[in-house]
């Protein structure tokens, strides 16, 4: 189904706080932890120029959940305005000052194929995505985001999934060589599981901040948030990632692997942090960055943190960039595959294992 | 119609030389076993043939059917029909076994001709039943998890199915148990033809029990200094490789 453009989506209370948070954000600099290797002298300066002119000339597309779908309205606006950023309160404040429409999901069984919500523009779009996940749903969404030209997406997304749900969410974030995207992704799980992938390909320009809360009602209650991510980057693409997973009580588990394989000029950044909150006893939670670097041009930044304020818990990330492994390429080129094809199979061949996790394999 | 490898001197790049002037010819339709003791370069004779980047040529042909190797790129050599089953296979974590092999088999093929997935399938399925493999090993990552002996048999499997002109097989029955060395060998002689010939790298007679091989040579510090027949490999069996070393010291 095609989502009509919705207007008076706000009501004035939200319309005023959107203008006060957004007169009171300031855009990113170089002095903002948060976008240190991020380059905002240009990007988010360029980004907040266009979202000042967004023109939210794009389409909306849900297929697969008829009985679950629906265009956002004025009572999912106001969730909008509770989500959480990794550095970019500018962009947020924006965001809700000049939002286009939007998908809700409100999934309340079980989904044997999947749903996609599709957003494509070719000028500046700002979406906003909720997805809602009772207790027993279980579903596969594909959220696709197709850029034309020099356009933009930058996208609000709230993923909360509760009581036994088990939702898998896979962003893939399409571009043009030219085009540039921003997601600011809040992730709530309380006693569910959410696995979430997200794919990148060919933006100028793209950023991701993910924040994964994982929360249980009852202490035994299993609560569980995977993040994942696999992107091959070449030409001049800087793909900047940003999470957070944060365990506010305990025996609760996370885990995540973000991969990146880095060609020609593009440069990669990764800066997750594990926040385990006091009284979080027995909290799970892992994160791990992998990066194979293609070229002697190509860049990656890598910045795993913990932050542990409970005891009993068993915490660890681990990060590792190398170029693509010499003895692998030579065993596939002694089979007569041309060296480009090699690369390429391995290249593809050390993402994989982040898109089998997503998918449960 | 040969592998023809004249007076080859070849290093580790940048580090020791390792092969002294090797002179070996091995034509069509015949199995040649290089023997030696360890570190006489047996491995760096198969992958200086294969064009390791670890190892540099310093002087030396080597002709496979009229054409200079050392001129051609590793894929290239592949093409041209020279195979090695590795000392130690390489794991190649996220690329299927089917994946590999069909685009080594599609690179074979002129450009814009299309592998039959089909004919594909049909012909891996029955190799691997003839290796003993377990067809799942199709959608399994090239030698990732394998056991050793696994990794040895999964080689053997690319060996047949890229049908190669000069196989290399170095230590292939490194790793394997009776049985799977009994399989594995059948495969190999079931591959012997006019058409086809075997460079055998081994330490061991009970390989060349199975694979009988035609001539017999002994490499020692990168020269091949004997050659025979078979009665060299019993010789062996018996007295060792002292009889080598001593002429040296002589």
């Amino acid at each position: 189904m095609d989502f009509p453009d919705t207007t008076d989506l706000s009501t004035a209370l939200e319309m005023a706080q959107a203008e006060q948070r957004l007169a009171a954000a300031e855009t990113p600099t170089r002095l903002c932890e948060d976008w240190r290797f991020g380059r905002p002298h240009k990007y988010a300066a360029e980004l907040v120029a266009l979202m000042e002119q967004a023109d939210n000339r794009g389409s909306v597309t849900v297929t697969g959940a008829d009985d679950a779908a629906d265009a956002i309205d004025k009572d999912d606006r106001a969730e909008e305005l509770l989500l959480h950023t990794i550095g970019s309160d500018k962009i947020l404040a924006l965001h809700l000052a000049h939002f286009g429409k939007g998908a809700v999901l409100f999934l309340e069984k079980e989904y044997s194929a999947p749903i996609t919500i599709t957003y494509e523009t070719d000028g500046v779009f700002l979406p906003t995505t909720l997805i809602i996940a009772a207790p027993g749903a279980k579903a596969h969404i594909i959220e696709k985001h197709v850029t034309h030209g020099a356009g933009a997406i930058v996208c609000t997304r709230l993923i909360h999934a509760e009581g036994g749900a088990d939702i898998a969410v896979e962003l893939e974030e399409g571009g043009s060589g030219e085009s540039r995207a921003m997601n600011i992704t809040n992730i709530r799980s309380v006693d569910a599981t959410v696995r979430h992938l997200t794919r990148h390909s060919k933006h100028a320009w793209a950023r991701e901040e993910t924040i994964a809360e994982v929360l249980h009602s009852e202490p035994d209650s299993p609560a569980d948030i995977q993040l994942y991510s696999a992107n091959r980057l070449g030409g001049h693409e800087v793909l900047d990632q940003h999470t957070h997973q944060i365990h506010d009580v305990g025996h609760s588990t996370s885990n995540l692997l973000y991969k990146n394989v880095a060609d020609e000029h593009a440069t990669a950044t990764f800066a997750g942090n594990i926040r385990v909150e006091q009284g979080a006893h027995h909290t799970d939670a892992y994160q791990a960055n992998r990066n194979m670097l293609l070229s002697e041009d190509a860049t990656v930044h890598s910045l795993p943190g913990l932050e542990i304020l409970a005891d009993h818990v068993r915490c660890s990330h681990g990060s590792a960039s190398a170029p693509m492994d010499e003895e692998e390429l030579f065993y596939l080129l002694s089979r007569g595959i041309p060296r480009h094809e090699a690369q390429v199979l391995v290249a593809d061949g050390f993402l994989t294992d982040a898109i089998a996790k997503f998918r449960g394999e | 119609m040969s592998l023809i490898i004249k007076d080859l001197h070849a290093r580790v790049k940048d580090g020791a030389t390792i092969l002294n002037g090797i002179t070996l010819e091995i034509p069509k339709g015949e199995v040649h076993a290089i023997m030696g003791p360890n570190g006489s370069g047996k491995s760096t004779l198969s992958k200086v043939l294969c064009g390791h980047p670890d190892y540099e040529v310093i002087s030396g042909t080597a002709e496979l059917d009229g054409q200079d190797i050392f001129s051609m790129s590793v894929d290239e050599r592949s093409r041209a029909g020279l195979f090695l089953a590795f000392q130690y296979p390489v794991e190649v974590p996220g690329v299927t076994n089917a994946n590999f092999l069909r685009a080594a088999l599609q690179a074979r093929l002129p450009k814009g001709e299309e592998l039959d997935a089909v004919a594909f399938y049909k012909q891996l399925r029955g190799r691997m039943k003839e290796l003993g493999m377990d067809t799942k090993f199709t959608s399994r990552d090239v030698n990732a998890g394998f056991s050793g002996g696994e990794k040895k048999r999964n080689d053997i499997l690319q060996m047949m199915m890229l049908e190669p002109s000069y196989a290399i097989l170095d230590e292939t029955d490194s790793g394997l148990d009776v049985d799977a060395l009994r399989i594995v060998s059948d495969g190999v002689n079931a591959m012997r033809a006019p058409f086809r010939s075997f460079m055998v790298i081994t330490h061991y007679k009970r390989l060349l029990d199975y694979i009988r091989p035609d001539v017999v040579h002994i490499l020692y510090k990168g020269q091949i200094v004997r050659t025979g027949d078979f009665s060299l490999v019993d010789y062996i069996e018996e007295h060792g490789f002292d009889f080598v070393k001593n002429a040296e010291e002589a």
